[in-house]
């Protein structure tokens, strides 16, 4: 089974058992979570427009790209021919780790961190593809572990739909007609049949037991939020994955770019090398608060936020929350004035862009006191 | 990641009860530790954490003065705190380089001076499950003797191991013969001299220190060290700043009308645990200060190194970084 890795865990906490799994003709199961961008997305919303609901595996083998490519193109097929909105659900962003380029195929992403969904639709860790119609009813499902039987002239017709709300920008063609589908796609989903299997090897047959997640409250920007969450989620992806805060950065995630570096009790740190449960009573700022209540309307912007955008300290964008967390710290650490000390003491936040010229000159214009917020003066939340 | 219980311990009495438990991590920075859970190689599943130790006893978190002239620092202190003390700085230099030449500033604001001794290899064959290794799985085998082994040690190896100890940290303790405090789950306290605290591979790799199930370090004293102020840690690696050495050296010299009274050598980068070398000492003291001397200790110091494959070029190069530093010292 070289597509797993020989492990038993997975970062979904939980997976169902199969008798579970919504068949096509059901009614799709509701669900409410919260997306990339922060916004409540139920299946409601979607009324009126079908959907494709599309989990990602838990693990994916980076040696056998063509696996993940196969699962890309049947989705990709599959919402060409239905027009479709495609809900990709992810558990922590491997998919995007792994290259995933079919411009046609990034749209919404739902981050499935707490299984909820997953455990909804009966999935487990491996792919799996749900064709919802206009009104709610499962029309064809793929789970990792079943034979895989082709759609062959499915019509997702809609009816009332001058009675049921439209999500704006949701796909609006209502005929779904699928009549082709290549055989090899199912290759995209053999490696993932003998699961069951897998689990009962590594498992010794138990099933695995939920997970158990603690209240965890965090002092997030001046504010407290009580997450539940498992010990393992680390402050990263509580920040970004259920706090909904989505600024700081996910990069190498093993405290090698600094991406995800935000501040506790106002020192510099990065979220990926530490575990939410961990960082409880400290004060956490990240890159939305930096700012704090700079500005009379309270979206002013940190001195090195303004310093930023004047030296244009960044290209693609990415490395910047971090670089400026990072930046607005190390001001406050006992450097040297030179370029060079500067250079040294960021050297744990990396720009794939190679913005660093700028950036050195936009955290020398603060030191240097050259620079102001937009309200005019120089305090930030920690201040 | 596997999943795992967590404990926030409000004492040490706590903690090392905690910890006496099988299967179970102190966490403190974290910083080395979740980042192999991450790739399951650590595989706790009960996790400690230690951080908040230091409201119960405060020295735990801080560096502070011994008497006679000596530093300890505490457990749980920081490696920006302790870098950046005025005392280590004026004391013992080659701490605080040692310190401010490794990981990142944000890293530095997280671990701590126990994690950092404790430190796992960087050996990518250790950080990768699916490949053999001897120090991860005993019996397994070494995936690095005839493979990519260019950041591989060359001091100290054995044929089940290779890897290279990749603190800069304890390379400056092992000069200056620090004494690392822990403590038992039975309340027991013991020291254990620098020295001995971190073992050679030999047919074992995987016991990488002296430390027995549930022990805490809670300290590490650095001796009185006359010319302690005259010290000096040099790191050289393959990119100027945030990465481990390819070799490096703790040196501190006691000189006297330009001889060398006293001499303190430990290399980084190139041995499998922090490297004293004694002989480069030796082969220093009574010697004039001088570029001939600074060379045949270099020699002494690599005399008994093994290459392999892909890391000949560390000889030179130890070498070179031991000359420099100690014509940098005398500056």
């Amino acid at each position: 089974m070289t597509n797993f890795r020989a492990s038993p865990h997975s970062s979904r906490p939980s997976f169902p058992v199969a008798a579970n799994i919504p068949a096509a003709g059901e009614l799709a199961p509701d669900f409410a979570e919260i997306d990339e961008a922060g916004r409540r997305v139920t299946l409601q919303d979607f009324r009126g427009s079908p959907i494709i609901l599309a989990f990602s595996s838990v693990h994916w083998n980076p040696a056998a790209p063509e696996r993940i490519d196969d699962y890309n193109r049947l989705i990709s097929r599959l919402r060409g021919a239905a027009g479709a909105r495609l809900l990709r659900v992810e558990h922590d962003g491997a998919w995007r780790a792994l290259a995933f380029d079919d411009a046609q195929v990034t749209v919404p992403v739902i981050a499935d961190g707490s299984a909820e969904l997953a455990r909804r639709y009966g999935v487990g860790e491996g792919p799996a593809v749900f064709v919802i119609d206009a009104n709610g009813v499962i029309r064809w499902r793929h789970v990792a572990g079943e034979p895989l039987v082709l759609p062959e002239n499915l019509t997702l017709s809609e009816e009332n739909e001058h009675e049921t709300p439209r999500v704006p920008g949701a796909w609006t063609r209502r005929e779904f007609v699928a009549t082709t589908l290549a055989a090899s796609f199912a290759i995209a989903f053999l490696p993932f049949t003998r699961r069951t299997d897998m689990q009962a090897q590594t498992l010794a047959g138990a099933p695995p037991a939920p997970a158990d997640t603690v209240p965890v409250t965090l002092r997030l920007n001046g504010r407290d939020v009580t997450l539940q969450l498992e010990p393992r989620v680390t402050l990263l992806d509580a920040l970004r994955e259920y706090a909904g805060m989505p600024g700081t950065k996910k990069g190498c995630d093993h405290g090698q770019c600094g991406a995800c570096t935000v501040h506790v009790d106002g020192r510099r740190v990065l979220s990926c090398l530490t575990f939410a449960v961990m960082q409880q009573g400290k004060a956490i700022t990240t890159i939305e608060g930096l700012a704090g209540s700079v500005g009379a309307t309270g979206d002013g912007l940190h001195p090195m936020q303004e310093a930023f955008l004047t030296h244009d300290g960044f290209q693609c964008g990415y490395c910047t929350p971090g670089q400026i967390m990072s930046a607005s710290a190390m001001v406050k650490e006992p450097w040297g004035g030179d370029d060079a000390d500067v250079r040294e003491a960021m050297s744990g936040n990396i720009c794939r862009c190679g913005a660093y010229t700028n950036i050195v000159a936009a955290i020398q214009d603060v030191r240097r006191g050259t620079v102001s917020s937009t309200s005019g003066h120089s305090t930030g939340a920690e201040q | 990641m596997i999943p795992f219980d967590y404990r926030l311990a409000a004492s040490i009495d706590d903690a090392t009860r905690a910890a006496s438990a099988a299967d179970t991590h102190y966490v403190a920075g974290g910083t080395n530790l979740i980042d192999l859970m991450k790739l399951d190689v650590e595989t706790p599943s009960h996790l400690v954490d230690i951080n908040a130790l230091d409201r119960e006893t405060a020295s735990l978190a801080q560096v502070t003065e011994l008497p006679g002239g000596g530093l300890r620092l505490g457990a749980l202190a920081r490696m920006s705190d302790v870098a950046w003390n005025a005392r280590v700085r004026e004391l013992f230099p080659v701490v605080s380089q040692s310190l401010l030449l490794a990981a990142s500033g944000q890293l530095r604001n997280m671990a701590s001076m126990g994690g950092n001794i404790l430190q796992r290899t960087r050996c990518p064959y250790f950080r990768d499950t699916a490949t053999p290794c001897n120090k991860r799985e005993p019996g397994s085998g070494c995936s690095a003797l005839h493979g990519f082994n260019r950041t591989h040690a060359v001091l100290g190896t054995s044929e089940h191991c290779i890897a290279t100890h990749p603190s800069d940290f304890a390379v400056a303790l092992v000069a200056l013969d620090a004494i690392v405090h822990v403590r038992s789950a039975s309340g027991g306290e013991r020291t254990i001299p620098i020295g001995e605290f971190h073992l050679l591979p030999g047919a074992h790799p995987e016991h990488e220190t002296s430390l027995r199930h549930g022990e805490l370090i809670t300290a590490i004293d650095i001796p009185a060290l006359s010319f302690g102020n005259r010290s000096l840690y040099l790191k050289v690696r393959d990119r100027a700043s945030y990465a481990f050495a390819l070799a490096s050296a703790a040196v501190a010299l006691d000189l006297n009308d330009g001889r060398i009274r006293a001499a303190r050598v430990a290399l980084g980068g190139v041995g499998t645990k922090p490297w004293r070398s004694r002989e480069a000492e030796r082969a220093l003291v009574g010697k004039t200060a001088a570029p001939a001397a600074f060379q045949a200790a270099a020699d002494a110091a690599l005399r008994e190194a093994v290459v392999h494959r892909y890391n000949t070029f560390k000889v030179k190069l130890a070498k070179r970084t031991l000359v420099r530093a100690l014509t940098q010292v005398m500056a």
